[in-house]
């Protein structure tokens, strides 16, 4: 089903040493703090051992410019939360991942997003794959106006990932049970899935994401629309999904990317200012941006 | 799924009809022409159908100039293979159907229609004449004062045309311009009426087209109401305002004379009789046209011919007269209906 | 506390809840004149709806029942074995009928003022009754047959009684006669099926609607099949699809523009498209419901549109997010969700496409028809021409049938919304 090829691991680090890193590296925390002034990346953007790989990575709404030449890897099994105040480009960036800004007019994406060692933003790839393999959870909870079970079924089905009738149900209930929601739900699975709770729709959007079964999981403000309680159910969520997915997590809580991260990034106004492992962004940050955000000063 | 299903029902549907549009023969006669015939070749056209042996001819009412037209665009079943008309056939429209392959044409006049004009019964008769008519209506008339030229028209009240008429506001309601009930009643009404001024009968010597403008242009100060071609409209408005009069074909008044009342015109009220005997003025006959390369190849058209011409249909009691059709006298009767059982063609028109 | 040396020499700062108190009242004020105005506008055209419908009604209802007389009909072998059972003079039968029912009547003309009581139509209902049952000959029956228009309108009491007789389309001498039948109880007003199973006629006791219901069932049904699908494809590809550049800004600005085009235009279009160029048959619902479909179109388009529009870009986003195609997108999640809309729209344009007769015109649907059209290239008319048609007849009973036809179109149009609300409220989501 899915087009892209994997490619081996020595071609892939072929493809790395190419590409012109901006950041510069080192993560001696001794060193001295960034001016406000400057733009360039602090920290290490990279991993050793990427899913994604994003290289001078520019986004333009027609004249303007949303993200500008932003460099970062996406590790395997991490959770890596982007940071910033409104409007810095974090979910714009995110939504480059799996081509989502695709369908935004006058939208244009320029760099190197590699999956699997592709750019995705290549004319031949195809983006129904992509984004099968690259899910997104959405920042308000958007359940289809269907029955719950309809919701997580639609994934497999449209992919034919299921031979039978039992098998998606199988699918369904794996996809549910994952995301938390199965004990909630199991009863009313013919109910439509609007009625349930915020939380609870959000729930079943991340269990609609899982059922595809994607590599990457890219959630955009999960938890924004939610009270605390929903809040701290789908962090646990996070929590547990991140031994078999990527998660990439855009949020404006920094106690959340601290309590579900590993690493965090730190965006303004389109520059991608600082990445490092978040209890050191969160302890130490390097860069003044960063520092006056995590403590408040802005943002 | 369901939208494949919708959109074969579809596909199929197009084809199928289609199919039929190729196979398809017309099994009925086409009429188009007159509105002022439509009534009677309607009737005609029901009993003929109704007696069972070909289907029902189907007729349009597209006016006179508008059947020729059709009826002259060619020979063939998507052509109409009857012309109705309230005026015989011009020469520029038979040259048009001579061009176009239709050679020939059998022409039936099938009796007259009168045109009345009338006013509500709750008022008192009027007695006109055409040039009452004309002074009332006509946008420029002769001075009143004697001189040589025309001015516009000064007339307010009937009484102000002619001293014997009663002292009531001038208002006729009437057909617009695209009816032929109107080129029927100017050609008829207007004309003689102007005719009776010396002044403009030697103006229709020297200078044709000027008369014709003079008696043609209807005054547009209000006198006169363009109604629309809905004559029942008229008749209506008329018993709603007994000071009006109207202008409509005989049949409207045949079959209100419990509303309206015909006015006479140079002495002769709208009756069946005067009609028919040419006194009443203002009537004129009716035709239709058949194309003569349609008989025997459209089912039919020989037995309507014979239908519509005969006395049960056109006579003096039959029932076109029912219906308000004014039946020619019965010599020409016997005339028109030999030339049309021998399909006797128009040769040259005037 | 308040004494006005206080408040001359320190202004108090007005506190806002005083200012607001101060402007509640002219706020209020102009809520109720704003309500009282929508209500006044609302109950206005209320008014005048309930006035045309009752004016409608009460000139038309009366045509729903029509006037019989029973005649003892002999069929008469003698006169029916003259001719073939489908030639023979029946009229002659109701002759005869007449004759022995009144044997006073006598002279050319009384008889024929005495015949001219029956309606014409009564001829073709005896040759009915004899071809579907040959056993009648000989024998006699009472029989039901409708009376003429003249004597329907006496009866509803459209013709005054008291005008001198010279003035009336009924004579005394008919008038004595219809009151003996009534008083025999041979005159009834009976409900009148012709008006609802028969095909136009000129003789108004036999004029029905039905011919004028086929043809408009048949045309808006070529309209419906082809302008849905087609006006939801456009939308759906304009709207889902194609990329926004000046080619789609044209196209757009065209059918905003063509939604307003006078309908009359697209009769010609017609004429000159179906019948001139394809050859189509003149007067065909086939050519009708094209013509009608180019009229409705653009109305569905932008109907279609908007619903389109109005579906939430979340839908899309969750649907592109797990994988699905943008063709899955649209047939899946927002079709479903626009289609209400899309109905809506459709059942407007349908609306207007039952009432339209101007661009029938021009291809030939204006015309009178007896024969009930049985399919798509049968010669037909549809029932605002109908009205049309009945109105500019001059005999006085086509003035209840016009009102009549009016209620039928307007049946007509209650039973296709309704049928629309059904399948919108069927497809609604109320989650």
């Amino acid at each position: 089903m899915l087009t892209l090829t994997r490619v081996d691991e020595t071609a892939l680090a072929g493809t790395m040493t190419e590409i012109h890193l901006k950041a510069k590296g080192g993560t001696d925390a001794g060193r001295p703090r960034v001016s406000r002034e400057k733009r360039e990346t602090v920290g290490t953007v990279t991993v050793e051992n990427p899913r994604m790989v994003c290289r001078n990575v520019n986004v333009y709404y027609g004249d303007k410019q949303a993200i500008k030449n932003v460099s970062i890897d996406i590790g395997c099994n991490e959770v890596l939360a982007m940071i910033g105040p409104s409007g810095c480009g974090k979910s714009t960036f995110i939504r480059c991942l799996n081509r989502m800004n695709d369908t935004i007019e006058g939208c244009r994406v320029t760099g190197d997003i590699l999956l699997d060692g592709v750019n995705i933003h290549d004319k031949d790839v195809d983006v129904v794959p992509l984004r099968a393999q690259v899910g997104m959870v959405f920042q308000k909870p958007n359940p289809f106006p269907k029955s719950i079970y309809e919701n997580v079924a639609y994934g497999p089905r449209i992919h034919g990932m299921a031979r039978d009738k039992s098998e998606l149900d199988a699918m369904v209930e794996t996809s549910l049970k994952k995301a938390g929601l199965w004990e909630e739900v199991k009863d009313r699975m013919d109910q439509p899935g609007t009625g349930l709770s915020g939380g609870q729709q959000q729930r079943l959007c991340i269990a609609r994401t899982i059922a595809v079964n994607p590599e990457i999981i890219l959630m955009d403000e999960p938890c924004s629309a939610l009270d605390p309680i929903a809040t701290s159910v789908i962090e646990d969520l996070i929590f547990e999904l991140r031994s078999q997915y990527s998660i990439c997590i855009v949020t404006h809580s920094m106690q959340q990317a601290a309590r579900v991260s590993q690493r965090t990034a730190y965006f303004h106004l389109g520059d991608l200012i600082e990445v490092g492992p978040t209890e050191r962004i969160f302890t130490n940050p390097r860069h003044e941006l960063t520092q006056d955000y995590i403590t408040g000063r802005f943002g | 799924m369901k939208k494949a299903v919708v959109l074969s029902i579809v596909v199929a549907l197009i084809a199928a009809t289609a199919g039929m549009v190729q196979a398809q023969q017309r099994d009925s006669i086409s009429i188009v022409g007159s509105s002022t015939v439509y009534p009677f070749a309607t009737v005609v056209a029901e009993k003929f159908g109704k007696a069972g042996s070909f289907k029902s001819p189907k007729i349009e009412s597209t006016g006179t100039g508008g059947g020729f037209k059709l009826f002259c665009g060619g020979v063939g079943v998507q052509h109409p293979d009857m012309s109705n008309a309230s005026r015989a056939i011009k020469a520029s429209e038979f040259e048009t159907c001579q061009k176009n392959g239709v050679t020939d044409i059998v022409e039936v006049k099938i009796g007259y229609d009168g045109i009345v004009v009338a006013n509500s019964q709750k008022a008192a008769g009027l007695k006109l004449t055409t040039k009452d008519i004309f002074l009332a209506l006509a946008k420029d008339v002769p001075d009143p004062k004697g001189g040589e030229g025309l001015v516009a028209n000064p007339y307010k009240t009937w009484k102000d045309v002619n001293p014997s008429l009663p002292d009531v506001k001038i208002e006729v309601l009437g057909p617009p311009p695209t009816s032929g009930t109107r080129d029927a009643f100017v050609e008829l009404a207007m004309e003689s009426g102007a005719l009776k001024f010396e002044g403009l009968k030697k103006l229709s010597k020297e200078d044709g087209k000027k008369f014709q403008k003079v008696f043609s242009s209807i005054r547009e100060d209000g006198a006169y109401v363009e109604a629309g071609e809905n004559d029942n409209l008229i008749v209506q408005k008329l018993g709603a305002n007994p000071n009006a009069l109207g202008v409509f074909g005989f049949s409207f008044l045949d079959q209100n004379t419990d509303k309206i009342q015909g006015s006479f015109v140079d002495g002769n009220p709208p009756s069946f009789e005067n009609i028919a005997s040419g006194k009443y003025p203002l009537s004129r006959p009716l035709f239709f046209y058949v194309k003569k390369a349609h008989v025997g190849v459209i089912p039919g058209i020989k037995e309507y011919l014979a239908e519509f011409t005969s006395e049960k249909a056109w006579g003096k009691d039959g029932y076109l007269s029912e219906k308000g059709l004014i039946p020619l006298p019965e010599a020409e009767r016997k005339q028109v209906g030999e030339n049309v059982k021998a399909l006797k063609t128009v040769t040259e028109v005037k | 506390m308040n004494s006005p040396i206080d408040t001359a020499a320190a202004p108090e700062p007005q506190r806002t809840i005083d200012i607001v108190n101060r402007s509640l009242k002219r706020r209020y004020r102009a809520e109720r004149r704003f309500r009282f105005y929508g209500l006044a506008a609302i109950v206005l055209s209320l008014m005048f709806l309930a006035l045309l419908f009752v004016s409608i009604v009460a000139k038309g209802y009366s045509a729903f029942w029509q006037t019989s007389i029973r005649l003892p009909i002999v069929f008469d072998p003698a006169v029916i074995q003259q001719d073939t059972l489908v030639n023979a003079d029946y009229a002659a039968l109701v002759r005869e009928a007449l004759f022995k029912k009144f044997p006073q009547v006598d002279g050319r003309q009384d008889k024929r003022q005495l015949t001219a009581l029956m309606s014409s139509g009564s001829v073709y209902r005896l040759r009915d009754m004899v071809l579907k049952d040959p056993d009648l000959v000989g024998r006699g029956a009472e029989v039901w047959l409708l009376a003429d228009d003249d004597v329907d309108m006496l009866i509803k009491g459209h013709f005054r009684r008291d005008l001198p007789e010279a003035e009336r389309r009924v004579s005394d001498k008919q008038i004595a006669w219809i009151e003996q039948l009534e008083s025999e109880g041979r005159l009834e007003r009976r409900f009148n099926t012709t008006f609802l199973s028969a095909g136009d006629s000129r003789e108004p006791e036999l004029a029905g609607v039905w011919g004028a219901v086929s043809g408009s069932f048949f045309t808006l049904l070529i309209t419906l099949s082809l302008s849905f699908p087609i006006g939801v494809a456009a939308a759906v590809y304009l709207e889902e699809f194609a990329r926004k550049n000046r080619w789609t800004d044209l196209i757009e600005v065209n059918i905003n523009n063509l939604a307003a085009v006078p309908s009359i235009v697209f009769g010609l279009l017609g004429l000159a498209v179906f019948l001139n160029f394809f050859g189509l048959p003149r007067s065909a619902p086939l050519v009708g419901g094209l013509v009608l479909t180019l009229m409705t179109l653009p109305t569905i388009i932008i109907a279609s549109r908007s619903a389109l529009k109005a579906v939430p870009p979340s839908i899309r986003e969750a649907a592109l997010g797990v994988g699905a195609s943008k063709m899955q997108m649209v047939v899946h999640h927002v079709l479903p969700l626009a289609l209400p809309g899309m109905l809506t729209g459709t059942i407007i344009g349908m609306a207007r496409a039952l009432g339209e007769s101007a661009p029938l015109l021009m291809i030939g649907m204006v015309a009178f028809i007896v024969d009930i059209p049985k399919g798509f290239t049968d010669s037909a008319t549809v029932l605002p021409v109908q009205i049309y048609l009945w109105s500019d007849s001059p005999e006085r009973a086509f003035v209840e049938r016009t009102s009549a036809a009016i209620m039928v179109l307007l049946a007509f149009l209650v039973v296709m919304n309704a049928g629309a609300i059904i399948l919108r409220k069927k497809f609604e989501r109320r989650w």
